[in-house]
């Protein structure tokens, strides 16, 4: 089954050919480096750009797709997949529209997939050559980790999800970025953080607040931590806080990841499911890796990470792979014509449901 | 005891007379006597079964009265009409001139001056002090409905009374909030719904009460929504507490999932509540020019139903004509005190 995957959530314009877990084309235009310039997802750029990317990269993902020396066209594919939230609604609204278009003309079923979906099977998608090859043993628990989620979620089965934790405020990835705003680092200030962090070997110098660690549930907050934060590095020196940057970073970077530890360990205990998938693009960093092997190691479980770098981001292979699970279950928009963008959809929710309420 | 309608003269005769009245305040039902008058003090704590020592505040009419009953100095005078009037007791020393059974052990008087146009117009012409304790026995809770307030009374307790304004069911706001001026630094005692100004400053120091405001403003603000969106404009720095005010707001619609929008820039929400069609809650802290704004749709969301919230609503000044030619406009200024407390202050 070849998917057409199309993904423009937030940032990235991206689209892939991808045939059950393996991708056959791959194609991402990330805005980041425009964005790097101001710092941020820039509104008009990420519709704009979305509006003039999407084409060139649906184009390019077909060119890239090539067997011998015969080229692949959207006739060749049997279902188009496009994100339907959570997201900028405006961003949404480029791909859906896109994904509509093309299945009137080329007569495709749509498979709406929710982001979120994505980075959850984003540890199982494969390379062209089918690599890596892992079994699925559900249950699992997934926690998505990136700059716009953090969620803890028991999957049970294909397509089958349960939240049982979420972050109530910011992400923890956006708390990174908005502490490496206030040490004035550039954005995404998560790996820069996480440079720094490694060059102070990861120690923690200042203690920060763990926030949400005695909530007896698997919520999250970073709110509060970001608040300590702001006041601690408000009162210092600018030339203290340059000098102190690593000690900061690591401190702070820490204070979230033991938090995210932590909390996921609470799910462990919880559920007794000691088999673990990370995504979103914070679990792109190597000590959150280590932390998190370590943690699993110790209940005799694993922990699987996407394999490749790109996955860790927002990308559409990933959309594609959990398309494939959606249409072995039938499960295809009816109506193409009341398909639209739900910008807060919940994990879990069916598509077109009112799941922003 | 007789059930009288608005009456301020009898009000002040039953006063003057040492008399016990149950009256509406701007929080709940008051229990109202002269708090100059000994006889009417020990009445009013034999009614409520009150320990001796346990002080009781007084309501007064102006700063002017105030001053004339408790110590305040140019600082604390300053700070209390950022506050006043409200659902707001200040405790500051007393200058001894009213019962002394109202006082605490250490010669400190609560004082308040509300915001109830019956009971400010009382004071005012009385010209002296009245007691604003809740009407209810102590370590009972307040009450907002003179009917259930009675049922609760035994007969040797209602006989105590001698006049009772009843204005029906009263919102439920909660008591005031009592805060300590002793000491130079403010000293929140107990939590009302909020503190305020001219219902324009507010003091939270928790997470729920940010959040309780959020509520209370948005409830406050909703009159005009079919007429007109709703826009919510919030300042304040990294940390302060925007989102958590916004989350307050939404849940009062109904909406218990709103999270941080900064990575997206906004999540649209449905509400539960069937006036308001639409809530918008943007994030506006990455946005760097006035170029952006266009390509983010917003006069289109511009329509009655709606709400529309702005976190870093400092960056809005591009979009504030549109924002206040078409909508009903709210700022909202969040301020750090402590690492716990806010200033928020709202102009409507």
């Amino acid at each position: 089954m070849r998917i057409l995957a199309i993904e423009t959530s937030a940032d990235e314009t991206a689209a892939a050919v991808t045939e059950g877990r393996k991708v056959l084309s791959n194609v991402i235009y990330s805005q980041i480096l425009t964005h790097a310039k101001w710092g941020g997802i820039y509104p008009s750029l990420a519709k704009r750009a979305h509006e003039e990317k999407i084409e060139p990269v649906i184009n390019e993902t077909f060119n890239k797709f090539q067997i011998s020396n015969f080229k692949f066209q959207i006739n060749d594919v049997d279902y188009i997949a496009v994100t339907q939230g959570p997201g900028l609604a405006i961003a949404l609204e480029v791909g859906i529209k896109k994904a509509k278009e093309l299945a009137k003309k080329y007569r495709k079923k749509i498979i709406s997939v929710n982001h979120l979906e994505g980075h959850i099977y984003s540890s199982f998608v494969q390379n062209s050559k089918g690599n890596p090859k892992i079994n699925f043993q559900f249950p699992y628990l997934a926690f998505i980790i990136s700059g716009g989620h953090t969620e803890i979620v028991l999957f049970k089965d294909h397509c089958v999800y349960e939240i049982l934790g979420e972050t109530l405020d910011d992400a923890a990835g956006e708390a990174l970025d908005k502490a490496a705003k206030l040490l004035g680092l550039g954005y995404p200030g998560g790996p820069v953080i996480e440079q720094l962090a490694n060059q102070v070997n990861n120690q923690d110098f200042y203690h920060f607040p763990r926030p949400m660690l005695k909530s007896h549930d698997l919520n999250f907050s970073f709110s509060g931590l970001k608040t300590s934060f702001y006041y601690y590095v408000k009162d210092l020196a600018e030339k203290e806080k340059i000098k102190k940057i690593k000690e900061l970073s690591s401190s702070y970077q820490e204070a979230v990841f033991e938090t995210l530890e932590k909390k996921l360990e609470s799910a462990i205990k919880k559920t007794g499911i000691n088999r673990v998938i990370v995504g979103g693009g914070v679990s792109a960093n190597q000590y959150l890796r280590k932390k998190f092997r370590l943690l699993l190691k110790k209940y005799n479980g694993y922990v699987l990470f996407p394999s490749y770098k790109y996955l860790t981001g927002d990308n559409a292979a990933m959309i594609g792979v959990a398309a494939y699970y959606k249409a072995q279950k039938g499960m295809f928009i009816k109506d193409i014509d009341q398909l639209d963008r739900v910008p807060r959809l919940k994990l879990g929710h069916p598509s077109g449901d009112l799941a922003s309420i | 005891m007789k059930h009288e309608a608005y009456n301020i003269n009898k009000i002040i005769e039953a006063i003057k007379k040492a008399g016990l009245v149950i009256c509406p305040s701007d929080t709940v039902y008051g229990l109202l006597c002269d708090a100059t008058n000994e006889e009417a003090v020990k009445k009013l704590i034999a009614f409520k079964n009150r320990p001796p020592g346990k002080p009781i505040s007084v309501f007064v009419a102006d700063f002017k009265m105030m001053k004339d009953y408790v110590d305040v100095n140019e600082k604390q005078m300053s700070l209390l009409k950022q506050l006043l009037p409200g659902p707001l007791t200040v405790v500051l020393k007393s200058k001894h001139r009213v019962s002394k059974l109202l006082e605490s052990e250490k010669g400190t008087l609560g004082v308040r001056i509300p915001q109830h146009q019956l009971i400010n117009k009382l004071i005012h012409e009385f010209g002296r002090p009245v007691t604003a304790t809740s009407a209810n026995l102590s370590g009972r809770s307040p009450h907002y409905q003179v009917e259930t307030l009675l049922k609760q009374l035994p007969a040797s307790k209602k006989k105590l009374i001698d006049l009772i304004i009843d204005k029906g069911k009263l919102p439920r706001n909660k008591p005031s909030t009592v805060i300590d001026l002793i000491d130079s630094n403010l000293k929140i005692i107990r939590h009302g719904d909020v503190v305020f100004k001219n219902t324009k400053t507010f003091i939270s120091n928790s997470v729920i009460q940010t959040k309780q405001l959020g509520k209370y403003i948005i409830n406050k603000s909703l009159n005009q929504i079919n007429n007109k969106p709703l826009v919510m404009i919030i300042e304040g720095d990294l940390g302060v507490g925007k989102t958590v005010f916004i989350k307050g707001a939404g849940e009062s619609l109904g909406i218990n999932n709103i999270v941080s929008p900064t990575f997206v820039i906004y999540y649209e929400y449905q509400t539960k509540n069937p006036q308001v069609k639409n809530f918008y809650h943007f994030d506006l802290y990455q946005i760097q020019e006035k170029e952006e704004f266009k390509y983010l749709g917003i006069e289109k969301l511009l329509k009655p139903g709606n709400v529309l919230c702005f976190e870093w609503g400092e960056k809005a000044g591009e979009i504030i004509n549109i924002l206040r030619s078409k909508a009903t406009v709210i700022y909202i200024k969040m301020k750090y005190i402590s690492e716990k407390e806010r200033e928020i202050i709202c102009e409507f």
